[in-house]
C-alpha cells in the first residue's frame, strides 16, 4: 500500500504576498484584535487563575502514587516486585519481609518511590496484580526543599487517600 | 584653558592608542587601541569646531571601518597559540623609531612655518555640514566627482572579484 | 549664567537622561503584559507590595531585585575580562547618549532668551544618532568575542553583521529625508513637520516620505535587534546569542541597554516621520497664541477621559474567581482615587494658565509641557508598535535577512533618493 501524496498549493508566490507588508499588516490586524479584546475585557483571557482556581482532574489522570489497604487498614501489597521490575525509571525500591497476620506470606517492610526519578508512566499500576498501588491521589504538584523530601516511604504512600470514589475509579481506570 | 586641557587629554589618548596598536600582541587589543585613537582624533576635530568631520570620523572610521576590523578579528577567533612568533620585535621597533623620528621632527617644523597655524577657532559656521557641502559642491566639484568615480571603480572591482568564482564554474 | 540658565540645563539633562531610564520599566511592562494580551493570557500580574500590583509594574521591581542580588558569575574560561565587562557598558552608554540630541519640545523662549530643548544643545542632529548607533556594535562584538563561547561568537557575528548591513539602508533613508527637510537639525526637522500640507494634512515625514519611512522603520527594527530580526538571540539555535555568558547585573545592563535603544529608536522614528513633539494640526506658534482655549478644552477633556478610565480600571481590576471581600476591588478604588488626585492637580495647573497673561512665559511653559507629553505619548505608541510586531511576526532566517537588507532595502533606498531629489528639484 503506497502512501497517499497530497500536494498542497504553495503560498507566498504572488506579488501581493511577496511585498510582505500587506501580509504583515493583515497579521498585525489579527493580533491587535486579540490585544484590544483582552484589554477591554480581561475576563475573556484563556487563563486559569491557578493557585486559587485548581484544575479539574479526571479519574484516569496519573498523579502521585499511593498504596491501597484492606478494610482493616493492613497493606494490600504482597511485595511481589512486579512494579519494581516493570518500572522503566527504576524509582521503586521494595524490601520484602514476612507477613504475620495470616493473609499472605510476604509484605513490604520498606517501599520507597523516588519521585525525582519517576516519570509517571503508570506501568506500576498496570503491573500490580492486587490493585495495591494506584496513582489516583490527584496530587500533581509535589514541592520540597531537599532531595530526600521527594523520596516517599511506605508510611507516606499509605497515608494519602484516593481522590475519587471507588466506583468512579473502577469505571474510568480499569 | 578648558580647551587646552581637552586638547592635551585627547592628544595623549591618541598617542597612547597608537602606541598600544603597535605594542599589543593580541590583535583585538591592537584594534581596540586604534578605536581609542580614532575617537580621540574625533575629539580633536571637535575642538577645532569641525563638526562635520567630527561626526564623519565617528560614523565612518570609529563606527564602520573599525567595527568591520573587529568583526573580522572575531570571525577568525584567534587564540594565543595562533599568534605568530615575533622574536626580533623590539629591534624592529627601535629601528622604526630611529627612522621615523627625524621625519616627524621635520614635519613638525614644516607645520610650524605654515601661515596661520596659530589661529584657533575660525568664524561661526565653520565646519558645519552646510558650509562643507557648499565648499565641496561649488569650489571642489570636479575633484569630488573624480574621487567618487574612483570609489565606484573600487566597488565594481570588489563585486567582480567576489563574483569571479561563480563565473569560472 | 543666571539661575534660569542653570535650571534649564538641569531640566534638559534630567529629561534626556532619566526619561529613557524610566521608560525601561514602562517598556518591559508593556512588553510582558502586551505579550500576554496578544496571546490571550494575562502576563505577570501577581507581584505586589501590600496588595498593590500597579497593573503588573511591581513585577519590574521584583525582577530588578532578583538581578541585583543574583551571583555575578564570570566564568573561568573568559580570558579578556576587561572587554567582557566593558561590552554591556558600551551598549548601555551609547543607547543613553544617542538620545541626547533628540528635541522633546520646541525651542523655549523665556525672558528674551531661547533654549534648545534637548539634552546636549548640539546642532549635529541626526549625525550624532548615527555615530552612536554605529558604536553600539562594539558592545555586541566584544560581548560575543570575549565570552569565548560558540553560541556567543555566533550570536555576536550575526548581530554585528546585521547591524552593519542595515546601517546602510537606514543612512540612505535618512539622506532622502534630509533632501526633503533641507536640514540635519532634529529641532528644525520637527518644526518643519508642524506645517500643514494643502492646509489640512500635517506635513509629517510619514506623508512626505512613505517609502523612506518603511525602509527606516525596518532598518531600525534590525538595528535594535528585535523581532523579526532578533536571530542574534534565536533561543532555539543560539540559546541567547551574544549574552549567553552574562549573568546578574551584567546581563541586566545589556537588557536595559536594549530597551533604552528601543526607546531611542522610537524617539528617532517619531522625530523623523511622525512630527516629533508637534501636536497634530497645531504648530507651536498657534499653540502659544491660543494657549487659553487649548487649556480650557483640556480642562473639559481630562476629567471626561478620566471618567472612562476609572470605569475601565473598576471593570478590569477584579479577581476572576469567586473570592470574599475581593481585595482587588479595594485596590482599584485606591488607584482611581490617586488618578483623580492627579486630574485635580492638572486642573489646577490648567486653571493657572487660564488666568495667566496671554502669550506670556506661562503660555510658553504650558506649550512646552504639552509638547513633551505629546512626544512621550507618540514614543509610547511607537514602542507599542515594536512590541506588536514582535508578537506577530516570526523570525527571519539569516540569509533572508541579508537578502532583504542588501537586495531589497538598499536599491529601494537609492531609488527613493533619486525620486525624492527629482521631485524636490522640480518643485523648487
Amino acid at each position: 500500500m503506497g502512501a497517499t501524496v497530497k500536494t498542497l498549493p504553495r503560498k507566498g508566490a504572488s506579488l501581493k504576498e511577496r511585498l510582505y507588508l500587506i501580509e504583515i499588516v493583515k497579521g498585525m490586524a489579527t493580533t491587535f484584535g486579540h490585544f484590544f479584546r483582552n484589554l477591554l475585557d480581561n475576563r475573556r483571557l484563556y487563563v486559569r487563575h491557578y493557585p486559587e482556581v485548581q484544575p479539574e482532574i479526571p479519574v484516569r489522570w496519573r498523579g502521585r502514587h499511593r498504596l491501597t489497604t484492606h478494610e482493616d487498614g493492613s497493606v494490600k501489597c504482597v511485595a511481589c516486585f512486579m512494579c519494581q521490575t516493570n518500572c522503566p525509571a527504576n524509582c521503586i525500591q521494595i524490601t520484602a519481609g514476612e507477613r504475620l497476620d495470616g493473609r499472605t506470606e510476604k509484605m513490604p517492610v520498606k517501599f520507597t518511590i523516588d519521585l525525582l526519578e519517576c516519570i509517571y508512566c503508570g506501568y506500576c499500576v498496570e503491573a500490580c496484580p492486587l490493585d495495591a498501588i494506584r496513582m489516583d491521589t490527584g496530587i500533581f504538584s509535589v514541592t520540597g526543599d531537599k532531595r530526600s523530601s521527594f523520596v516517599l516511604e511506605l508510611s507516606d504512600l499509605l497515608a494519602s487517600k484516593g481522590a475519587f470514589a471507588e466506583e468512579d475509579y473502577k469505571k474510568g481506570g480499569a | 584653558m578648558n580647551t587646552e586641557l581637552l586638547f592635551n587629554g585627547f592628544a595623549i589618548l591618541a598617542v597612547l592608542g597608537a602606541v598600544g596598536l603597535v605594542l599589543f600582541r593580541h590583535p583585538m587589543n591592537g584594534a581596540m587601541s586604534l578605536v581609542v585613537t580614532m575617537v580621540a582624533l574625533a575629539g580633536l576635530y571637535a575642538l577645532l569646531s569641525a563638526k562635520l568631520i567630527f561626526a564623519l570620523q565617528l560614523i565612518v572610521y570609529a563606527g564602520a571601518i573599525m567595527s568591520l576590523i573587529l568583526f573580522i578579528i572575531m570571525f577568525l577567533n584567534l587564540q594565543e597559540k595562533d599568534l605568530p612568533e615575533e622574536s626580533g620585535r623590539w629591534y624592529y621597533l627601535l629601528g622604526g623609531v630611529v627612522v621615523i623620528a627625524p621625519i616627524a621632527l621635520f614635519l613638525i617644523k614644516i607645520v610650524k612655518t605654515l601661515p596661520g597655524s596659530e589661529a584657533t577657532i575660525v568664524g561661526g559656521g565653520f565646519g558645519g555640514i552646510k558650509e562643507v557641502g557648499l565648499v565641496l559642491f561649488q569650489d571642489w566639484l570636479l575633484p569630488f566627482e573624480i574621487v567618487s568615480i574612483l570609489l565606484l571603480i573600487a566597488l565594481v572591482g570588489a563585486v567582480v572579484l567576489a563574483g569571479k568564482r561563480r563565473l569560472g564554474k | 549664567m543666571s539661575a534660569l540658565d542653570i535650571l534649564m540645563v538641569v531640566v534638559r539633562v534630567a529629561f534626556s537622561a532619566f526619561i529613557p531610564l524610566c521608560f525601561i520599566a514602562v517598556c518591559v511592562w508593556m512588553e510582558r503584559r502586551g505579550a500576554g494580551f496578544f496571546q490571550d493570557r494575562s502576563g505577570p500580574n501577581r507581584a505586589n507590595i501590600f496588595g498593590f500590583r500597579a497593573a503588573g509594574l511591581v513585577q519590574n521591581l521584583a525582577d530588578a531585585a532578583k538581578l541585583i542580588f543574583k551571583e555575578d558569575v564570570t566564568s573561568g574560561h573568559i580570558k579578556h575580562k576587561f572587554y567582557f565587562v566593558l561590552a554591556p557598558l558600551i551598549v548601555f552608554f551609547t543607547a543613553v547618549v544617542s538620545f541626547a540630541v533628540v528635541p522633546f519640545a520646541d525651542t523655549l523662549v523665556l525672558g528674551g532668551k531661547s533654549y534648545l530643548m534637548q539634552g546636549i544643545p548640539l546642532d549635529l542632529g541626526i549625525l550624532w544618532f548615527l555615530s552612536f548607533v554605529g558604536f553600539s556594535v562594539y558592545g555586541i562584538i566584544l560581548a560575543g568575542w570575549s565570552s569565548t563561547n560558540k553560541y556567543g561568537v555566533l550570536g555576536g557575528l550575526r548581530s554585528a553583521a546585521q547591524v552593519i548591513s542595515y546601517e546602510i539602508p537606514m543612512g540612505l533613508a535618512i539622506v532622502s529625508l534630509l533632501v526633503v527637510y533641507g536640514t540635519i537639525h532634529l529641532n528644525e526637522i520637527a518644526q518643519f513637520q508642524g506645517q500643514l500640507l494643502f492646509g489640512f494634512i500635517p506635513m509629517w515625514g510619514a506623508v512626505l516620505q512613505p517609502l523612506g519611512m518603511v525602509i527606516f522603520i525596518v532598518a531600525a527594527f534590525a538595528e535594535t535587534n528585535r523581532t523579526p530580526f532578533d536571530l542574534a538571540e534565536g533561543e532555539s539555535e543560539l540559546v541567547a546569542g551574544f549574552h549567553v555568558e552574562y549573568s546578574a547585573m551584567k546581563f541586566a545592563v545589556f537588557f536595559m541597554g536594549e530597551y533604552v535603544a528601543l526607546f531611542v529608536s522610537s524617539a528617532m522614528i517619531v522625530t523623523l516621520f511622525f512630527g516629533g513633539y508637534q501636536v497634530p494640526f497645531l504648530s507651536t506658534a498657534t499653540l502659544i497664541n491660543n494657549a487659553k482655549p487649548v487649556a480650557f478644552l483640556l480642562m473639559i477633556a481630562v476629567p471626561v477621559a478620566m471618567h472612562y478610565f476609572a470605569g475601565w480600571i473598576r471593570r478590569s481590576n477584579v479577581s476572576h474567581y469567586p473570592r470574599e471581600n475581593d481585595p482587588r476591588v479595594f485596590e482599584a478604588e485606591i488607584y482611581i482615587k490617586c488618578f483623580w488626585g492627579l486630574v485635580i492637580f492638572l486642573e489646577v495647573v490648567l486653571l493657572l494658565i487660564l488666568f495667566a497673561d496671554k502669550g506670556g512665559p506661562a503660555a510658553h511653559i504650558f506649550v512646552m509641557l504639552l509638547q513633551m507629553a505629546t512626544f512621550l505619548v507618540k514614543i509610547t505608541m511607537m514602542i507599542f508598535v515594536y512590541i506588536w510586531v514582535r508578537w506577530t511576526l516570526p523570525r527571519f532566517r539569516y540569509d533572508q535577512l541579508q537578502r532583504l537588507g542588501w537586495q531589497t532595502l538598499l536599491p529601494l533606498a537609492l531609488l527613493n533618493i533619486f525620486v525624492t531629489s527629482a521631485v524636490v528639484v522640480a518643485l523648487s
